[in-house]
């Protein structure tokens, strides 16, 4: 395949649905699939096969029922967390999600799938690599650069896993981009004079407001403010609770099971997206045995139960319009994003909290990838006319003496930004020191979450509190951590061991890359024996046939061998994995057929 | 003025060139003031600050860079990260006044941690009354000491703004009094978080 390095893919890798788009001069397009122009979507489903196969998309999607323990959804709630972190989620997926083992020190959440362990940027490269899979049928040449989106309020450890996954499959990571700032470009919602505008972005599983200020093609992030666990997935599980509740009640039997739970999935979802266009809609659900749960579920009743989350979001509005020392009078367009704002009564909530219409002319699903793709064109150098300037949304401390924060970097500070510390030893001679770096908005370290200890070696022994430990703590334009150290007095520079929390190391990202790679290829093998296996018994019935009909015209010794010929060949199709061997085969056994064709159409001539 | 390293063109600041587009590191010992073109005063005309961190940031900004080399990129990163940082403090009349007294010799909050006079007294006394007037659900009160704390707030920023226009030639008392006065606004902000 031909390289193209100025191809960089704009990526929506989201918790329920995944997308890729393209912008070129005429602007941001989305690449379809086989499908046609509307197979755009790419839903977040992965199934894992008992034979190792993976199946990714709407094949894993709408066969997640019949497989609820080998189907894995919503990996984006478990990126860059901890099994500590799931508890309370972990118990309501079908799918097996454990503590990744040989991680020692750290807390890695898995999938245990298909008889083995995946880590969630293993699952998200999955997806990552069938979007890459379809650009690259659409532009006939190798993708190999993609800007991805986060939500603006993923931490540290999410923004390293999302990164982490694009590695895995094969895709350069040119820049992590905030899913509403990616709203914002796509909008082109840019004025000649100053203006604030909002992006509202409700999705499958997270919750993002952003304010920025627009003006002659500069989008200026003010503030964000959100929640990685707060999204689609919420509100469905609240009807998900109440017919699980009930099921339990009148069949008088716990039924939970992994299909039961996939089934119960799928129908509130189902029931949601009914409810966001007609006022009722009735359910029914055969749970086993002789009983069938039926039910009405009437709007009202939905937004009795889903209004506590819809107020989550606009308690987030508030938030960051204070840290943005703007009021929602001052909004000048409010925009939705994600698909959980096609909910009647979240488009109803935001419209009163910032007393107007919500803008909605582009498709909420779409408008985060054509941003991605927006920005993508920016870094490729051929967009000079726009420039995207965010923030950080968590603050970033170090734990000092005693448990206690000490504040390095705001939350809302405009990114890349930098903040440099000073460490000493305790002890002398001491030649490592160690840090742990936190972020959240809390005093105490126990209540941030720690992104990771940072151990800062070859320190020159000195006594101690002599040595004077540089230490600079850089948040690139990827709202991701950079650290560098240098020993003052010695000018010699430290180097700086780090362990995640909640993360992969570079080594075992760089395995799975690797096993990846090898991954697809038995992939692409097994395809190919599929097909080589079909074409030979194709090729033999074809040759069969003719034996049949006129294996007259050839000597009785001749006619046996070719028929033994025909069973040697069925026989290694059958027992070989070979499909190269297989192939050879079969074509030596097609040109021994030749005299015998070429036999028959003489004969076929004479009559 | 320095000229650019690549085109020779006079530099207007010392991080990127306006002809050529090269960007560099700044010279160490490059303050905020020099790097977003000023020259270091309190008095700055903010509108001029917002644009010129606006066009400088359109320069050095890593989005511009994407296709250069890690080298080039890193630096983008690095200046991008200064540069907010001196807007940052700039464009805060407070931190811009800290930072001055920084810049002209302090003294700096770690070396002077004192408030003035009677100050920890009276936010005691603020205090106090605050919690009797709750107790009783005094609500005129709780508005009354909530204006006096404003209004002293606002005394200690227009005292603060005075001693910080007139740094260069402040005496080391006047020095002094800016570090106790900055020291102080933190009483008056909690007090103000309380006061609702």
């Amino acid at each position: 395949m031909k390289r193209d390095g100025d191809i960089i893919v704009g990526v929506d890798l989201g918790t329920t649905n995944s997308l890729v788009a393209f912008a070129d001069a005429a602007g941001p397009r989305l690449i379809a699939g086989e499908g046609g122009e509307d197979d755009v979507i790419v839903p977040s489903f992965v199934r894992f096969e008992a034979d190792g196969r993976t199946i990714v998309g709407k094949g894993a999607r709408d066969h997640a029922v019949e497989h609820p323990l080998e189907t894995v959804y919503s990996i984006k709630r478990l990126m860059g967390r901890g099994t500590a972190d799931l508890a309370e989620e972990v118990r309501r997926l079908p799918y097996r999600v454990e503590k990744l083992s040989g991680a020692e020190g750290r807390d890695v959440a898995a999938v245990a799938a298909g008889g083995r362990m995946w880590t969630p940027p293993q699952v998200s490269a999955l997806i990552l690599a069938e979007l890459k899979r379809r650009a690259e049928a659409h532009f006939g040449c190798d993708v190999t650069k993609a800007v991805i989106t986060v939500p603006a309020h993923f931490d540290d450890a999410q923004r390293q896993a999302t990164r982490d996954a694009g590695v895995i499959a094969g895709l350069e990571v040119v820049r992590i981009v905030n899913e509403p700032t990616a709203a914002a470009l796509a909008y082109g919602l840019d004025r000649s004079a100053s203006a604030t505008i909002a992006v509202y972005d409700f999705g499958g599983g997270t919750f993002d407001i952003s304010l920025l200020r627009v003006e002659g093609g500069v989008f200026e992030v003010l503030a964000v403010d959100g929640d990685t666990h707060l999204g689609g997935d919420d509100l469905d599980r609240t009807l998900i609770d109440l017919f699980s509740r009930e099921i339990r009640e009148q069949s008088g039997h716990d039924i939970d099971s992994p299909v039961i739970r996939q089934q119960l999935r799928s129908l509130a979802e189902a029931v949601k997206v009914r409810l966001s266009e007609e006022d009722r809609t009735s359910v029914e659900i055969a749970v086993g045995g002789a009983f069938t749960y039926r039910r009405q579920v009437t709007k009202a009743e939905l937004e009795a139960l889903i209004a506590p989350f819809v107020d989550r979001t606009l308690e987030a509005c508030r938030r960051a319009l204070k840290a943005a020392k703007r009021s929602a009078s001052e909004v000048a367009e409010v925009v939705l994003v994600g698909g959980s704002t096609r909910v009647p009564l979240v488009r109803r909530a935001v419209g009163e909290l910032f007393g107007r219409r919500p803008y909605t002319a582009l498709n909420p699903e779409h408008v985060v990838a054509l941003g991605a793709a927006v920005q993508a064109s920016i870094l490729a150098g051929r967009r000079q006319d726009l420039l995207l300037l965010d923030v950080t949304p968590l603050s970033l401390g170090i734990e000092t003496l005693g448990g206690a924060v000490g504040k390095l970097i705001g939350a809302n500070t405009r990114v890349p930004c930098k903040a440099v510390e000073t460490f000493t030893t305790f002890q002398d001679g001491q030649t490592a020191v160690k840090i742990n770096v936190l972020q959240g908005e809390r005093e105490l370290a126990a209540d941030c979450r720690s992104l990771g200890m940072f151990e800062l070696r070859g320190i020159p022994p000195m006594p101690a509190g002599i040595p004077k430990v540089e230490v600079t703590f850089l948040i690139d334009a990827n709202g991701i951590l950079n650290v560098s150290a240098r020993e003052v007095r010695s000018g010699a520079e430290a180097s700086i061991q780090i362990v995640p929390s909640h993360g992969l190391t570079r080594e075992e990202v760089r395995r799975m890359q690797h096993e990846a790679i090898e991954h697809a290829r038995e992939d692409m093998s097994a395809h190919h024996l599929i097909d080589v296996r079909a074409t030979v018994e194709f090729d033999l019935n074809k040759a069969e046939r003719m034996i049949r009909e006129h294996g007259v015209l050839l000597a009785p010794a001749d006619r046996a061998s070719l028929s033994e010929a025909a069973a040697a060949l069925r026989a290694l199709a059958r027992e070989s994995s070979d499909a190269r061997l297989i192939n050879e085969h079969r074509e030596a056994f097609n040109r021994r057929l030749i005299p015998l064709a070429e036999k028959a159409l003489t004969a076929a001539l004479k009559t | 003025m320095s000229q650019c390293v690549e085109c020779g063109a006079v530099l207007s600041v010392p991080i990127c060139c306006d002809h050529c587009g090269a960007i560099f590191d700044p010279q160490p010992g490059t303050d905020h003031f020099s790097l977003l073109g000023f020259s270091r005063a309190y008095a700055l005309d903010e509108e001029r600050l917002a644009q010129n961190f606006r066009r400088l940031t359109a320069k050095v900004h890593p989005d511009r860079h994407a296709q250069r080399s890690e080298e080039v990129q890193a630096r983008a990163t690095r200046l991008t990260a200064d540069l907010n940082r001196a807007y940052a403090v700039l464009s805060d009349g407070v931190r811009r006044a800290d930072y001055l007294l920084e810049l002209t010799g302090g003294p700096t909050a770690a070396e002077e941690r004192g408030v003035p006079g009677d100050l920890l007294a009276e936010v005691m006394e603020v205090r106090e009354a605050l919690e009797q007037a709750r107790g009783v659900g005094d609500r005129r009160t709780i508005e009354r000491l909530r204006q006096v704390n404003e209004s002293k707030r606002r005394q200690t920023l227009d005292e603060i703004a005075a001693l910080a226009s007139g740094i260069e030639t402040a005496s080391v008392r006047q020095r002094r009094r800016l570090r106790l006065l900055l020291n102080a606004l933190r009483y008056f902000e909690n007090l103000t978080t309380e006061l609702v």
